[in-house]
This record gives structure tokens, C-alpha cells and sequence, in this order.
């Protein structure tokens, strides 16, 4: 029972991740209809900043800061010089410009940072467990990226909600003339959105940072998990992201703990052993299928 | 009868002819290693070409078609792991021990590929727009998961062939023979794609690449005829698959990688969508650029991807499109 | 009147408070040019898409051929016999305008799966295409990309892919709309060059064109017919110069 708790927990972390990934990408899906590939190496620029600074001035806070402030800016000159070229193009030339870009930034990285992995270290005082029940024990890093993923959640919703930059940004999105027509600047509206997605994504990259290696194309498994979430909650939609993040969390985490022991009550063990290995990782794409079956515009689509 | 050609049937005819006569011109110039560059780029450009049907025709953005290539390769691995291993591939409804005969691995490759195809197309196909894009590309990467998974046929790491397939009257083994079935596969597929798009078939599938909605509203089911080009496209990345294979011997999961399905979209890009022929120069373009780049730095991709960029906001008709002095069939 | 092709009977169609069709009474005879006329907002487009099927009545019947097809799917009209041209032109910008026209050919073929011979080689498409294409002006266009037609010549194309399949009735619905006065005179000679082939339901705003085509006229005016009639009766007819004609003059 414990260890189900335990990897609860590891899939809504894992989900939450998934989410600041899947929340900027489907902003920016659904507002300006472009489909932007590189999202994932605005994660690997958070990663690989934050990594560097990290190890420079041992203060995980201005690693933050600065990976969060590295994805930003890199994301605003992205869509300045490349991306507003593409958004009323078709969608062929936005995946062919996008793979440019991360061929660009992969590469990019590989000759600043070196092939070899980086390592990235817990932050001193979080390097420890908590024990939220008896007998089971955490890890305090986890937590703060689940409580920070949740903090985020909650301020996207308030902001979408509640303010008028929210509104103008979910009208842009249903009314590209009108928000035109109301007089507010919609180039600069899509630059924040889009720095706004690339600000989310390099947090994600760094709070990966000191649980998974920091490699070159490290963005690429995230990006097509990210996509996976967007299928599955609905292009253009956040609560569709939050949905989808944490089913795939769950799913993919829960699959790969659990299904060789559950096989092994049916199964020889070897061969348990190896149909769970391919069951697990495929798991969330069999989720996908299933639910594109069931509805091909995914959990919640968005409006048009 | 007008005798002149057009630039279009020259350049088409001229690069035919260079392609055939390559091997006795590679070997008496004593340069061999040319003949399995060469055969590489013919290999390629099958897989682009039959990419080229998907996007350049139906308008069918697939970003997992290296899935295919992928499958196709593995069947040659698999079928050839048991030939040679004591444990036959299956056992029901009958005995198969796996095999390592061209004539049964390759069609058995291209129909496995285009098995995969079909379901993962009568899935993805239920979409359009940014939904099929990141399917395709979802669903390719499940079966690289899968493969890798595979620790029976090495999971990770891949498989070796001590061998490439045999097939009477050729010995594949042999640089220009092998090279010269990759090159007929080539132009088989060309003259079947040719013959395919001008079809009433293709005629329903540009008609859907170029405006879905009316095509049903003119009362014909668009998702059955794209299923299939679908199918035949996958069939034929799976042959290109499987020619790969025999000529690295060598299977991995890598093949099935999502990058392999993006470089196979540049090189049609690069080559000019919705020409067929096209991507047969850009396959070329694509790989000599990389040979070339590579041997002056081993970071080439950080030229190449901007390259890329700039070639997709300025540059709209590919290659074959200038040269042909076309006007381009999407811009 | 056995001569009716298209009869509807009390149509009404509502949109909350709105009455976009009210108690809607309209015969088409086979073989005229039937016009239907109103200000905007009169309800036509509802109308028409109800008539093809795009929309479902409220309430009321709609019979065509007889056969009472209210409840029919907007296909099955259309293998009965009645066909539509939209407002907006519905053509493959990226095909030639023979392909254009073959295509809506092989919609009526059963299926395409042929994948070897050339689609211009089938026999049906020999035997129909430069028929369907000379009805409407095209055949010396047949080879251009359809997007480097004139707006004009698109109307052409899209109201010739209409009439494959030798519909009974051909709806237009505003087809002069967004063209010039040299395309308007245009499309109105090849509209009553089919005059007799196929009856048309003629869903439009200038007057001048109504007047100069139709056979009858129907006045629509908040869903309602307020008036059916010759053009000379409409022109006359005091209650349609009141709500309608009198808005302009």
C-alpha cells in the first residue's frame, strides 16, 4: 500500500512536469495554430542554464532564476525571427522550420556543454526525505516540484480567469480579427505568450534537472510525451493539459511499477518480465490510441 | 509528335542515366566506396519518395513515417535472427524457422510495414491538422519504445546480420549488385507512384490533400482512399527499410528514431514536394550536404538547421521545382 | 399540379426567439427558373439549407418528386436529385479545372479505388467531361490551375460541378454575389442556357438578374412568403414594394 502511495506521488510529479510542458505548447497551439517542435530544447536551455549555475554559485534559487530567464528570452527571439514568419503558413513548414531549430539548439548545446551528460545536484536542505506516513519516506525535492507545479497551476488558471491580459489572450485565441479590431498589439501579445510557454518549459527543465540526466536531446522525450498530453486533453486547452499530464503521469509511472509483478501472478517470470518491459513503455500510446477512438478530439477540445 | 523534351523529362532522364551507369564509372575510377554512398541515397530517396506521396499529395503531415523504414528493417533482422538461431519464429498454424531468401524476406518486410501502417493510419487518419501530426509522431515512437524493449532481438544495442538476404541470380553481397536492386526498387516505385497519382485513385486523393471538406461533400469517403495511400506508402518505407538493413547488416532501434522522419521531410522539401521525382534529389542533397559538412566538423546540424529555417520561409518550390522551371504546386 | 417538383408545406424553423422560418408554404414547378428574393436576413440561407438537408425543420414537410423527404440526410437528397452551390465557392484551388470537374465525375462512380490507368482514360470520364465542361464555358480553361480562374470563372466551375449527375433541381444560393458586372452577365447566360435541363432554385440579390431570369418569384420577408408570383405580378404586387423593393428606391 505504501509503495502504491509512493508511486502515486512519482506520477503526479511526473505529471506535473508533463503539465508546464504541455501548458505553454497548447497556448500556443491553440492561439496562433502553429505547431512548434522545439519546445522541447526551451526545456533543455532550462536544464543546461540552470545546471551551469547551479554548479557556479551552489544557490538552486538563482539556477531558477536564471534557466527560467534563459528559456524566456531565448523562446521571445525565437518567435520574433522565426516562428511569426510561420503562422499563417501551413503546417508541413512549421514541422520542417521547428526540426531546423532543434537540430540548431541540440548541436548548440553539444559544443558549448560537451556530449558528456551534466550532473545536477539536489539543493542543499532538500536533499533529504520526509516521512508522510508512517514508513514511508520522501523525497523533499519531489514535493517542492509538486507543490511548485501546483503553485503554477493555480496562478495559469487565476491569470486566464480572472485578468484582462487572460482574456485577451483566450480571445485571441477564439477571434484573431476582433482582438486586432479592440486595438491591442497582437505581435507583441504572441511574443508573450510564446516567451510565457518557453518561461514554463525551461522550469521544467530545471526542476528535472537534478532528477534526470541533462543531456543533449533531452528535449525530445519530454516534447513527444508533451504531445501525447496535448492528444489526449484536447488541443488550445488547459484543464485538457492538466487532465492529460496527470493521466500520463500516472499511467507511465504506474505501468512500469507495477505490471511485471502484476504479469508475474499470470506469467513465467521471464517472459512477465519482458512482456511487461514492452507492455509499460508503451502503455501511455495504447492510452492514447484508446482514448483517440473514443474521441479523436481529445478529452476537452477547445472551442472551433 | 513534339521532339523536344521538356527541362523537366531532361533532368529527370539525365539523373536516370547517371544513376545507371555509377558502378562501372565508380569502379574503373577506383573509387568503390562510392558505390554504397550511392546505394544509400537510392535507398533514402525510396523512403522519401514514398513520404512524398503522403505530403505532397494527400496532404498528409506524418511525422512518424521512419516507423515503417524501421519495421521493414527488422524484419530482415528477425527473419534472419531465426534462420540462423535454433529457435524457429513461430511454430502455428505452421513452421516458419525465420528466413534469409530476398524473395521471401523483402516482400514479407514491405507487407509487414504496411500492416503497421494500416492500423497505425486507421487510427491517426480519424484526425487532421496538429492532432495527426503529433500521432504519427507518437505512435512512431511507441514502436521505437517497443524494439527497444525487445531484449531478445537485442533491445537497445540492435541486431546483427552476418549476412545480407540472397536472391537468385544476384549476389547482394556484391557492391554493384546490390546497389543495382536499390536503384530498381527505385524506379519500380516511381513508375507505380507516376502511374498511382494521375490514377482516379490519386485523382481522389490530391482532391483531399487539397480540400478534404469538398471532397466529401461531394459525397466521397476521403478516410478509406488516404488509409491507402497510407498503407502503400508504409509498405514502401518498409522496403526501404529492409534494403537498409542488408546493407549496414545491421538492425537497430534508432531506424524507427523520430529524427529519421524528419530528415525524411527535409529531403523532400528540399527536393520539391508533390513531385515524386523530387525527393530523389533531395535525398541526394540531404546526404552529400551531410557527408560533406561532416568532414570539415562534426557539428554540421548546427549549419544544417538553420539552413533549413531559411529554406522554409524563403524558399517554397524545392529543388526539382527551380530546375524544372515549375511554378511550384503549393505555393 | 403535377407538374411540382420541389413542394414545401407550413417549414418552420426557429433560433431561439428568432423565427427564421415561418409557416413557409413554396412550389417549384419542373423546368422553371424559380427565384427566391428578400432582404437581408429574410431567412434564405435557412431556407436553403433546410431544403438541402444541411438543416433540420422544426416543423412542416418538404416533398420533392413526391416523395416527402423531411427527415432525409443531405446525401440521399442529393442521389434524389437535388443539388447545391454555396455562397462562398467550394472548388480545389490546387487542381486543374478538368480535374475539378473529373473529380465531381468520380464522385458518381461508386468507388476510385483504380489505381493503374490514367483517370482521364476511364470511359465515363471521356463520355462526360468535355460535355460538363463546354456546358459552362470551360473547355478552353480545362488545363489551368483552377486557382488562376476568374472569380466569375469559378462560379462557372463550381455551378458545373453541381450539375454532374444530372440533378433534377439545382440550387444556386446567391451566386452573383462578389462578382463584377461582367461576370454577372456572364453567369446569368450560362444559368438560363440550362434552362429546361434543370430546375433551378435561385437564391439572389440583384434584382435585375432575378427579374431578367425567373419564370416565378418568391418574396421572403422574416421567414415568411409574402409573396409568389411572375415578375411581373412581384413587380407589381404593392405589399412586396412596401417591405422589400421600396427599401431601395
Amino acid at each position: 500500500m505504501l509503495l502504491v502511495i509512493e508511486q502515486l506521488l512519482n506520477g503526479l510529479q511526473l505529471g506535473i512536469t508533463l503539465f508546464l510542458m504541455a501548458a505553454g505548447l497548447t497556448l500556443v497551439f491553440g492561439i496562433m495554430q502553429v505547431i512548434n517542435l522545439a519546445h522541447g530544447s526551451f526545456y533543455m536551455i532550462g536544464a543546461y542554464v540552470g545546471a551551469t549555475v547551479a554548479a557556479h554559485t551552489g544557490s538552486f534559487l538563482l539556477a531558477m532564476l536564471a534557466a527560467v530567464g534563459a528559456a524566456a528570452l531565448v523562446g521571445c527571439v525565437v518567435e520574433i525571427l522565426v516562428l511569426r514568419h510561420l503562422y499563417r503558413r501551413q503546417h508541413l513548414d512549421q514541422v520542417l522550420a521547428t526540426f531546423g531549430l532543434i537540430m540548431f539548439f541540440n548541436e548548440l548545446i553539444r559544443i558549448v556543454w560537451g556530449r558528456q551528460p551534466l550532473f545536477m545536484n539536489v539543493p542543499a536542505g532538500l536533499n533529504k526525505s520526509i516521512e508522510l506516513l508512517p514508513g514511508l519516506p520522501y523525497p523533499t525535492y519531489r514535493l517542492v516540484v509538486i507543490a511548485v507545479g501546483l503553485l503554477v497551476a493555480l496562478f495559469l488558471w487565476l491569470m486566464f480567469a480572472k485578468t484582462k491580459v487572460g482574456m485577451q489572450i483566450r480571445a485571441g485565441s477564439s477571434n484573431r480579427e476582433m482582438i486586432g479590431a479592440l486595438g491591442v498589439n497582437i505581435n507583441l501579445l504572441y511574443t508573450l505568450v510564446f516567451g510565457l510557454g518557453a518561461l514554463l518549459a525551461g522550469l521544467a527543465g530545471v526542476m528535472a534537472g537534478p532528477i534526470l540526466a541533462v543531456e543533449p536531446g533531452m528535449g525530445e522525450s519530454i516534447l513527444i510525451l508533451t504531445f501525447v498530453v496535448i492528444v489526449i486533453g484536447g488541443i488550445g486547452s488547459i484543464r485538457g493539459a492538466v487532465a492529460g499530464a496527470l493521466l500520463v503521469g500516472m499511467v507511465d509511472t504506474l505501468g512500469r511499477a507495477f505490471l511485471p509483478s502484476l504479469l508475474r501472478t499470470i506469467l513465467a517470470t521471464a517472459t512477465a518480465d519482458s512482456v511487461a518491459a514492452s507492455l509499460s513503455s508503451m502503455a501511455i500510446y495504447i492510452l492514447m490510441a484508446a482514448i483517440l477512438v473514443w474521441k479523436p478530439r481529445g478529452l476537452f477540445p477547445a472551442h472551433g | 509528335m513534339n521532339l523536344l523534351m521538356t527541362r523537366k523529362q531532361i533532368i529527370i532522364i539525365s539523373v536516370a542515366l547517371f544513376l545507371i551507369f555509377l558502378p562501372p564509372v565508380a569502379l574503373f575510377g577506383g573509387k568503390p566506396y562510392l558505390l554504397s554512398l550511392a546505394s544509400r541515397i537510392v535507398i533514402y530517396a525510396l523512403a522519401a519518395a514514398s513520404l512524398d506521396l503522403l505530403l505532397g499529395y494527400g496532404a498528409m503531415i506524418s511525422l512518424g513515417h521512419a516507423a515503417f523504414v524501421g519495421v521493414g528493417a527488422y524484419a530482415v533482422g528477425i527473419l534472419h535472427f531465426h534462420s540462423t538461431a535454433a529457435e524457429p519464429l513461430f511454430t502455428w498454424p505452421f513452421l516458419f524457422a525465420g528466413s534469409n531468401n530476398g524473395l521471401v524476406v523483402l516482400p514479407l518486410a514491405a507487407l509487414t510495414a504496411a500492416f503497421a501502417a494500416l492500423i497505425i493510419g486507421a487510427l491517426s487518419l480519424r484526425t487532421v491538422g496538429m492532432h495527426f501530426i503529433m500521432i504519427t509522431l507518437a505512435f512512431a515512437q511507441m514502436l521505437y519504445y517497443f524494439f527497444t524493449s525487445l531484449e531478445k532481438y537485442g533491445g537497445d544495442d540492435g541486431l546483427s546480420l552476418a549476412a545480407r538476404n540472397t536472391l537468385p541470380g544476384l549476389n547482394l553481397g556484391n557492391p554493384s549488385h546490390f546497389y543495382y536492386l536499390c536503384l530498381a526498387a527505385l524506379f519500380v516505385f516511381l513508375f507505380f507512384a507516376y502511374r498511382l497519382v494521375g490514377s482516379r485513385f490519386g485523382l481522389v486523393i490530391r482532391g483531399a490533400g487539397n480540400n478534404d471538406r469538398r471532397i466529401k461533400g461531394l459525397g466521397i469517403h476521403s478516410y478509406h482512399y488516404k488509409l491507402a495511400v497510407f498503407v502503400i506508402a508504409g509498405g514502401s518505407a518498409g522496403l526501404a527499410g529492409a534494403l537498409l538493413a542488408n546493407q549496414t547488416e545491421f538492425v537497430t532501434p534508432g531506424l524507427m528514431h523520430w529524427t529519421l522522419s524528419g530528415e525524411l521531410m527535409v529531403m523532400v522539401l528540399l527536393g520539391g514536394l508533390g513531385t515524386l521525382f523530387g525527393p530523389v534529389l533531395g535525398a541526394a542533397v540531404f546526404l552529400l550536404l551531410e557527408e560533406t559538412l561532416a568532414m570539415y566538423t562534426e557539428h554540421w546540424m548546427v549549419y544544417m538547421g538553420p539552413f533549413l529555417v531559411v529554406t522554409v520561409i524563403f524558399a517554397k518550390r524545392g529543388l526539382f521545382g527551380f530546375l524544372a522551371g515549375d511554378k511550384g504546386k503549393n505555393g | 399540379m403535377a407538374d411540382t417538383l420541389l413542394e414545401v408545406r407550413g417549414l418552420n424553423k426557429s433560433f431561439g426567439a428568432i423565427l427564421a422560418t415561418n409557416n413557409l408554404s413554396l412550389a417549384v414547378t419542373r423546368g422553371h427558373i424559380h427565384a427566391l428574393i428578400g432582404p437581408n436576413g429574410a431567412g434564405k440561407t435557412t431556407l436553403v439549407d433546410q431544403l438541402s438537408g444541411d438543416m433540420r425543420p422544426d416543423s412542416g414537410s418538404i416533398h420533392f418528386r413526391g416523395r416527402n423527404i423531411t427527415r432525409w440526410k443531405s446525401y440521399r437528397r442529393a442521389r434524389l436529385g437535388i443539388a447545391r452551390s454555396h455562397q462562398i465557392t467550394h472548388i480545389f484551388e490546387n487542381l486543374s479545372v478538368a480535374e475539378n470537374m473529373g473529380l465531381a465525375i468520380c464522385a458518381g462512380l461508386g468507388h476510385n479505388f483504380r489505381f493503374w490507368r490514367h483517370w482521364r482514360s476511364a470511359s465515363a470520364i471521356q463520355k462526360e467531361l468535355p460535355f460538363a465542361l463546354e456546358r459552362v464555358d470551360l473547355l478552353h480553361r480545362s488545363e489551368l490551375v483552377a486557382r488562376h480562374l476568374s472569380h466569375g470563372e469559378k462560379r462557372q466551375l463550381e455551378v458545373g460541378m453541381a450539375l454532374i449527375g444530372k440533378p433534377e433541381l439545382l440550387i444556386l444560393d446567391e451566386p452573383m454575389a462578389g462578382l463584377g458586372p461582367g461576370g454577372t452577365v456572364e453567369l446569368a447566360k450560362l444559368i438560363r442556357k440550362q434552362k429546361g435541363q434543370v430546375t433551378i432554385l435561385l437564391v439572389e440579390h440583384d434584382m435585375d438578374v432575378v427579374f431578367s431570369l425567373a419564370d416565378r418569384v418568391t418574396v421572403l420577408v422574416y421567414g415568411e412568403n409574402i409573396a409568389t408570383g411572375s415578375p411581373d405580378e412581384i413587380r407589381r404586387n404593392p405589399l412586396v414594394r412596401k417591405a422589400y423593393l421600396g427599401e431601395g428606391g
